[in-house]
C-alpha cells in the first residue's frame, strides 16, 4: 500500500515538475532508484506507465519513451561494471549521458519523421536534464521510505 | 558466448522496435492509445491545479485588486459602444456580400461552429519538441486533427493530437507550421512559416515564403488566411508584416511577420469545427 502511494504520488508530482520544467524527464531518476532497490518487475510496470505519460503530450510518433528508458537501463547496467550502484559520481555521469541521449534521440526521431526540431532548445533541454537527474536522484534517495528499502539489493 | 547472446537479443529487440515503430507510423494506433491515456492523465492532474489557480486569481481581481476599476469600466463601455456601431456597419456589408454571392451563383463556403476552449498548459514533457499548447477540448467535443484554433486577435495554430477531452495544438510559430496567407490590402499570396521559439526572450516570428518579387506588399500590412490549403477558413488575421527585403538571387521576396496573437498570454481559444450539416451536403 505504502509503495503504491509513494510511486503514485511521485508520478503525479512528476507531471507537475514537467509542467514547470518542460523538456526534462523527472521520472528517469525514479526508475533508477527502483532498479537500485532491486524492484525490476515494478520498474518495468512503472516504465510502461511513464512511457505513455511522456508520449501522450509529445509531438513525435510513439517510440521516444521506449528508446529513452532502454538507453537509461543499458547505461545503468553498463555503469554497474565500474561503479557502485549508488555512487554519486556514477549518477552525475548518468545524468550527463542522458542529457546527450535526449538530444541525439529527439534529433534522430525528428529526422525519421521529417520534422524540424529546434536544436538550440534541445541542447538546453539536454543540459537541464543532465543537471536535474543527479539532483533529483539525491532527493529521492533521501526521501524514499526506509520500510520499502531492500538492503540486500545492492 | 554470453556476449553473442546479448548481441542477438539486442538485434532482435531493435528489429521488434523498428517493426512496431513503422507499423504505428502508418496506422497511428499506439499514438491514439497514448493520447487517450497519457494525455488524458496529464489533463486529469493539471486541470484541478489550474482550477484552483484560476479561482485564486479571479478572487484577487474581483475583491482585492479594485484599483482603477471605475476608469476601466468607463473605457470599456465607450469601447463597447464603438464596437456596436462598427458591428452594425459590418453586418450590413456582410448581408450585401451574401446577396451578391447568391446573385453570382457562388458555391456556399463551408460553415464553421465555434467551440470555446481553455488553454491548460504549454509544452510539457521531454518529447514535446514542437511549439504546442494543450486545450481542454477533445474528441468528445467534436475536435479532430487539423481543426483550426483561433483567438480574438488572430490565428493560434491547428490541432496536432486529440485525446478524449484534451488536445494539443501546433502553434503557428513552430518550425513545422505552414499557413497559406494573403495580404489584406494588396491580396498578394504566400505561405507563413514559423521560425521557432523566440531567441533570448524575443518575440517569435514568422517568415512568409513564395511571395513573388513583383507582388505588392507593404510593411505593416495584415496577413490573413487565404483558405487555399483547405484547413483554415479564409480571412482570419494571422500576422503583420514587419520587414520586406528584395533578394538579388531569389525569385521571391524575403518577408518577416509578427504573429498577432500573444501566445504566452493566451488563456482561451476558439476551435473552429466544420458544420456537420455542410459536410453531409458536400458528401
Amino acid at each position: 500500500m505504502l509503495e503504491a502511494l509513494w510511486w503514485g504520488g511521485f508520478t503525479v508530482l512528476g507531471v507537475w515538475a514537467q509542467y514547470f520544467f518542460p523538456g526534462v524527464d523527472f521520472y528517469a531518476p525514479g526508475l533508477i532508484l527502483c532498479l537500485q532497490e532491486g524492484r525490476t518487475k515494478l520498474a518495468l510496470w512503472l516504465a510502461l506507465i511513464w512511457i505513455f505519460i511522456l508520449e501522450g503530450p509529445g509531438s513525435l510518433a510513439f517510440g521516444y519513451g521506449i528508446l529513452w528508458y532502454a538507453g537509461l537501463c543499458l547505461l545503468y547496467a553498463a555503469g554497474r561494471w565500474v561503479f557502485h550502484a549508488k555512487n554519486l559520481l556514477f549518477m552525475c555521469l548518468l545524468g550527463l549521458c542522458m542529457g546527450l541521449w535526449h538530444y541525439l534521440l529527439i534529433l534522430g526521431l525528428a529526422e525519421l519523421e521529417s520534422v524540424d526540431a529546434p536544436t538550440v532548445r534541445l541542447l538546453w533541454d539536454g543540459a537541464w536534464q543532465a543537471v536535474a537527474f543527479p539532483l533529483e536522484w539525491v532527493l529521492l534517495n533521501r526521501l524514499y521510505p526506509e520500510r520499502l528499502r531492500n538492503v540486500s539489493a545492492l | 558466448m554470453r556476449a553473442k547472446r546479448v548481441a542477438i537479443a539486442l538485434l532482435v529487440a531493435l528489429f521488434a522496435y523498428l517493426s512496431v515503430y513503422t507499423w504505428n507510423l502508418r496506422t497511428k494506433h499506439i499514438d491514439s492509445l497514448a493520447n487517450y491515456t497519457g494525455l488524458e492523465f496529464i489533463g486529469l492532474v493539471v486541470k484541478p491545479g489550474q482550477w484552483v489557480a484560476d479561482k485564486a486569481v479571479s478572487f484577487w481581481n474581483r475583491y482585492i485588486y479594485l484599483v482603477g476599476l471605475r476608469e476601466e469600466n468607463e473605457r470599456l463601455t465607450q469601447e463597447l459602444e464603438q464596437m456596436r456601431m462598427s458591428n452594425a456597419r459590418l453586418q450590413e456589408r456582410a448581408a450585401a456580400a451574401d446577396r451578391l454571392e447568391k446573385l453570382l451563383l457562388f458555391a456556399p463556403s463551408p460553415s464553421w461552429i465555434e467551440e470555446g476552449g481553455r488553454v491548460i498548459m504549454h509544452r510539457i514533457g521531454p518529447e514535446s519538441v514542437l511549439e504546442t499548447l494543450m486545450v481542454d477540448k477533445g474528441r468528445l467535443s467534436g475536435v479532430e486533427e487539423d481543426t483550426p484554433v483561433v483567438a480574438p486577435e488572430g490565428v493560434v495554430g491547428r490541432v496536432l493530437r486529440v485525446g478524449a477531452t484534451i488536445s494539443s495544438v501546433l502553434l503557428l510559430t513552430d518550425l513545422n507550421s505552414r499557413i497559406a496567407v494573403r495580404g489584406r490590402k494588396n491580396r498578394s499570396t504566400g505561405v507563413a512559416i514559423g521560425m521557432g521559439p523566440g531567441k533570448d526572450g524575443s518575440e517569435p516570428l514568422l517568415q512568409v515564403r513564395y511571395v513573388n518579387l513583383n507582388a505588392p506588399l507593404e510593411e505593416g500590412e495584415v496577413l490573413v488566411t487565404s483558405g487555399l490549403a483547405g484547413i483554415f477558413p479564409a480571412g482570419l488575421p494571422v500576422a503583420v508584416v514587419t520587414a520586406i527585403e528584395r533578394s538579388n538571387v531569389s525569385l521571391f521576396l524575403t518577408v518577416r511577420a509578427r504573429p498577432l496573437v500573444d501566445i504566452e498570454r493566451l488563456e482561451e481559444v476558439l476551435l473552429l469545427l466544420r458544420d456537420p450539416q455542410w459536410r453531409e451536403e458536400k458528401e
